[in-house]
């Protein structure tokens, strides 16, 4: 369970203030798939950063099982990113002299086991057999984009948070993309938080929660997800 | 350029100040060291250019032979202006207590003679009227105090006569106190020059002409054909040296200092500016990089490729002109202070300090030219940005392959993925890998040059003073002894065994080439000097045959096996002598002989003109010095130590100069590592952010990129100290003639430091890098379109 009290945030200091979150109150249970829609600027993504422990919340809190992310020092924090979380980004941010794999491994190393054998699984997982050794630069961007999910779930987390996963793809790749984020929330059990500005988006998962200017003002769950393949925008 | 444009030059300046800084200051320093050291060779070249004229210093000076019938055809010879012959002796002195080996050196009594005058800088000059009445050396009065009025004693035959100063002068001739070209190093001690009238000098060299004739060429010019043939003469009617200006033992020893300099304005310089030219190169490319899509939305708003061009080579001149200006003046300011300090401590006569505008626009252009040359590189690719992709803020996916250590060692692929990252992120920018890597040389090369000085010097000292003379003392006699007389000095209490040596300049010459130099004539299993041969090893003194010099091999064209003769003009014999080896010396270039081998071919016994002596162990050195300069026929008396000492005085100043060019070099390897590291560090912080966002700490990945940057500066490192240890043998070997041997040598333990300190300048250099990774805001990096 992942749970929100309250949380504020707020960036820069008089004339320059921004005010991020506004006493946003949410929680997501074990194994949700939660889609956060809004415009640029509602607060989407610092929402996923405050979860994701890459940022601090202002006031409120934020509890991820029982642990409260705003008690926890600087290495309490990597361990939770380590252990709890995988992020899956816009622009995919793999490491450009690592092949698939390695950029997969790199991730699963700093977890336990055998690295490369979990990068192998999850890169079979997202339907990458066959691309282990190819570089970033070798990949076309859903192939890039399943590496960066494999990446993210190479270490086994409990919660996936993607941020706008689709958004440097075209419409198909896309496509094929959030079924796989969908297939794996259900394989694996996975909390997962998909931010997007697509409403279309929304219709996959269990959950939609939309922002406006920091605040939540939607929050409705969906009876029967629709297939991705059934998205059209 | 447009004027918003400029703006964005200076913020984007004042944004990247650490970097632009690094790149500033690196060109201040070779430009200022290019000013200064160039501008300080031009002011003592022309304050000595301009003593010589002030005081007609000689273009020819020939010694021996019928002086008159050479004065007389010199005077006939198209080309000389004026003649002056004289007579110089050296002559014991005695200073209060101390007796040293001085040199008397003839002038006309009524007034200055038309060649070799001399500076009055205290008291009066020669007075017909006063012919016990000398001048001083300004060296020798400065280092006992004399002043005009004193009174020292001068050996006249077999009595001391006491003389008077009249006058402290100083004499182009002896600016740096040189008794010979062999013997360029002499402490105030041992060596001293009064000029006395030439009646004076006649008495006491117990002569009635003149021994020496100087020669004055039409305006002081200098004219090699003229020199020949006036040489040629001279050795026609029996001269035994002749040497030109630029081989007279002072002049030699100072052209040989000041060619440091100009080496110096050269090569020094050309490293910092190169190292300047590559931060600059590796920082405006990032700029290039990281500003893709502002400068496709300058384009595609109707800037003219033109304008952009220009507008990134601004990075490069404004970075170079705040460098090199002030770079320029200071080192031209610096030069005035140089040459002051430099021509007070020798007492050059004349100290000229220009003002050179032509140095300061050099200086400058170098500093411009170096940083926009390193500009146009990147302004030509921005200028050719295609505007439509480059605002899309994609910039070119970095290409990944297995780094070449991997291919080449394919168990490195099993090391941990981020260690494999390493490896492959010094291969991600070639260019700016290699150019990190010619950082690293270059400061090398200056460390290895300036700390290779200091070992060569400190290596050849030890050399000469301890390894071959292994004398503790030379005590000269005041006339040429009896080998009962040296064996006497073991009676003195502290002295555990004398040699008889006997010194006498030769003129050696061997296939229509002559050679000047002095013969040494010591006892073959002499245990007071050990000679070294050419590669290195320790020979003994043959029985039979002549140890040369090696300068006096490629001089005279001979070889082991030759015959050279050996002309002894104070005795009027010459001796037929086989080649049997060549000795490698430091300081000199000699001709060594057994005494008995001498005697033969002289057909007479051999006198000691000094004996070398060691002390006893636990000797109190003073008290042996006093011991023996009481004895009647002691002349003089060197201490081995003093003149070791004497050497490491004159050391203090070039430690100094050294000490500072290692500051020098660890600033500019620190400019270069610095802006490449930052670099290396803002490309990637979009990887370094996602690293962190997926829970790696801080400090693997600075160790990671730390480590990848120990590896590039460690790879340069074995290329850095074998191109410096060339550069600073070629430097060394620039100083090298018959006087010094330069031949490098650089202490193992130095390699080690010099490549140690570039991996400490390579960590320091980094930190600043490291900091900034620490304030790296992931949520803002990790959306980031690229780095």
């Amino acid at each position: 369970m992942i749970s929100l009290e309250k949380v504020r945030k707020t960036y820069g200091e008089g004339v320059t203030e921004v005010h991020a979150l506004r006493d946003v109150d949410l929680e997501v249970p074990t194994g949700e798939m939660i889609v956060i829609l809004g415009p640029s600027g509602s607060g989407k993504t610092t929402l996923l950063n405050l979860v994701g422990a890459i940022d601090d919340v202002s006031s409120g809190s934020i509890r991820v099982g029982d642990v409260d992310l705003s008690s926890l020092n600087a290495d309490e924090r990597v361990e939770y990113r380590r252990t709890q979380v995988g992020f899956v980004f816009q622009f995919f941010n793999l490491i450009p002299t690592l092949t698939a794999s390695e950029n997969v491994e790199l991730v699963a190393e700093l977890t336990r086991g055998d690295g490369a054998q979990r990068a192998h699984t999850a890169l079979e997982q997202v339907g990458l057999v066959g691309r282990f050794d190819h570089f970033p630069s070798q990949l076309s961007g859903g192939e890039q984009q399943r590496v960066a999910i494999a990446r993210a779930l190479a270490k086994e987390p409990p919660i996936l948070l993607c941020d706008e996963p689709t958004g440097e793809l075209d419409f198909e790749t896309g496509r094929l993309i959030l079924g796989l984020l969908r297939r794996l929330n259900r394989e694996n059990r996975q909390t997962m938080l998909l931010v997007t500005h697509n409403a279309a988006i929304g219709e996959i998962a269990d959950r939609v929660v939309r922002l406006r200017s920091g605040e939540i003002i939607e929050d409705r769950h969906i009876e029967v997800p629709v297939d991705a393949e059934a998205l059209t925008w | 350029m447009v004027k918003p444009l400029t703006h964005k030059v200076w913020r984007d300046m004042g944004r990247y100040r650490a970097q632009f800084i690094a790149v500033i200051v690196t060109v201040f320093l070779g430009v200022a060291i290019f000013a200064a050291t160039y501008d300080s060779y031009e002011n003592l070249v022309t304050s000595y250019e301009t003593t010589f004229l002030d005081y007609r210093f000689a273009n020819l000076t020939v010694a021996g032979g019928d002086t008159e019938a050479m004065a007389t055809a010199a005077v006939g010879t198209a080309g000389v202006e004026a003649a002056y012959s004289r007579t110089v002796v050296d002559v014991p002195l005695q200073v209060g207590e101390t007796k040293l080996l001085g040199r008397a050196v003839g002038l006309p009594a009524a007034g200055q003679p038309p060649v070799n005058q001399v500076k009055v800088i205290e008291g009066t000059y020669l007075d017909p009227a006063r012919p016990d009445g000398v001048l001083v050396e300004q060296h020798m009065a400065d280092h006992f105090g004399l002043s005009p009025g004193d009174q020292l004693e001068v050996l006249a035959g077999t009595s001391w006569r006491q003389i008077e100063v009249l006058g402290v002068i100083s004499s182009p001739e002896y600016i740096w106190p040189a008794r010979s070209r062999q013997e360029v190093i002499t402490t105030p001690d041992d060596f001293g020059v009064v000029f006395a009238t030439e009646t004076l000098a006649r008495e006491l060299a117990g002569v009635q002409k003149p021994n020496e004739v100087v020669l004055y060429y039409q305006d002081g010019k200098p004219d090699a054909a003229l020199s020949a043939e006036l040489g040629s003469t001279a050795r026609g009617l029996g001269a035994t040296q002749v040497y030109t200006r630029d081989e007279q033992p002072s002049n030699a020893a100072l052209s040989e200092d000041i060619r440091g300099f100009r080496e110096m304005a050269f090569l020094f310089p050309v490293l910092f500016i190169v190292a300047a030219a590559m931060a600059s190169y590796v920082m405006i490319s990032r700029f290039v990089y990281s500003q893709r899509p502002h400068i496709g939305g300058m384009l595609a708003n109707g800037f003219t490729r033109g304008q952009v061009l220009r507008h990134y080579l601004a990075y490069g001149w404004i970075s170079g002109l705040l460098g090199a200006l002030p770079g320029a003046v200071l080192g031209v300011f610096l030069a005035g202070v140089i040459s002051r300090l430099y021509t007070g401590m020798l007492s050059v006569p004349v100290t000229v300090i220009e003002f050179r505008w032509s140095t300061l626009a050099v200086g400058v252009l170098i500093g411009v030219v170096a940083t926009l040359a390193a500009a146009l590189a990147p302004a030509l690719v921005a200028s050719r940005i295609r505007p439509a992709e480059a605002m899309r803020g994609e910039t070119p996916a970095g290409r990944g392959r297995p780094s070449i250590a991997e291919r080449l060692l394919p168990p490195l692929r099993r090391l941990p993925i981020r260690w494999r990252m390493a490896f492959r992120g010094i291969e991600r920018s070639p260019r700016r890998t290699v150019y990190t890597m010619l950082g690293v040389v270059l400061s090398l090369v200056l460390v290895l040059v300036s700390w290779g000085m200091i070992d060569t010097v400190q290596h050849l000292l030890n050399l000469q003073f301890v390894q071959i003379s292994r004398e503790d003392a030379v005590v000269y006699f005041a006339t040429p002894v009896g080998e009962t007389q040296v064996t006497d000095l073991e009676a003195v209490p502290g002295v555990a065994a004398a040699e008889p040596d006997l010194e006498v300049p030769v003129s050696l010459a061997a296939g229509g080439e002559v050679y000047d130099t002095t013969l040494i004539a010591l006892e073959a299993a002499t245990q007071m000097h050990r000679f070294r041969s050419v590669d290195g090893s320790w020979t003994q003194l043959p029985e039979e045959g002549l140890l040369l010099g090696r300068a006096i091999g490629p001089a005279l064209g001979v070889e082991r096996g030759d015959v050279v003769s050996v002309t002894v003009s104070s005795l009027g014999l010459t001796l037929e002598g086989t080649v049997v080896g060549f000795v490698d010396e430091p300081l000199g270039t000699f001709v060594y002989s057994s005494r008995g081998y001498a005697a033969a071919q002289l057909g007479r016994s051999l006198p000691a003109t000094s004996a070398l002596v060691r002390y006893a162990e636990g000797a109190d050195a003073a008290a042996v010095r006093d011991a023996i300069t009481r004895l009647t026929d002691v002349a003089a008396f060197e201490d081995s130590d003093a003149l070791y000492n004497v050497m490491n005085h004159y050391m203090v100043l070039f430690y100094a100069f050294v000490g500072v060019m290692l500051v020098f070099g660890a600033a500019m390897a620190f400019a270069l590592i610095f802006n490449t590291m930052t670099v290396n560090i803002a490309e990637r912080s979009r990887e370094v952010a996602t690293m962190l966002a997926m829970g790696t700490r801080r400090r693997t990945v600075s160790r990671l990129i730390t480590a990848e940057n120990l590896m590039v500066a460690v790879a340069a490192i074995p290329i850095g100290l074998v191109v410096g240890y060339y550069l600073s043998a070629y430097f060394m070997a620039s100083f090298s003639s018959d006087m010094f041997t330069f031949s490098l040598y650089v202490r193992p333990v130095t390699f080690v430091f010099a490549g140690l300190a570039i991996v400490v300048v390579a960590l320091i250099s980094g930190w600043p890098g490291l900091r900034a990774l620490r304030r790296l805001h992931i949520p803002t990096v990790v959306k980031e379109r690229s780095s």
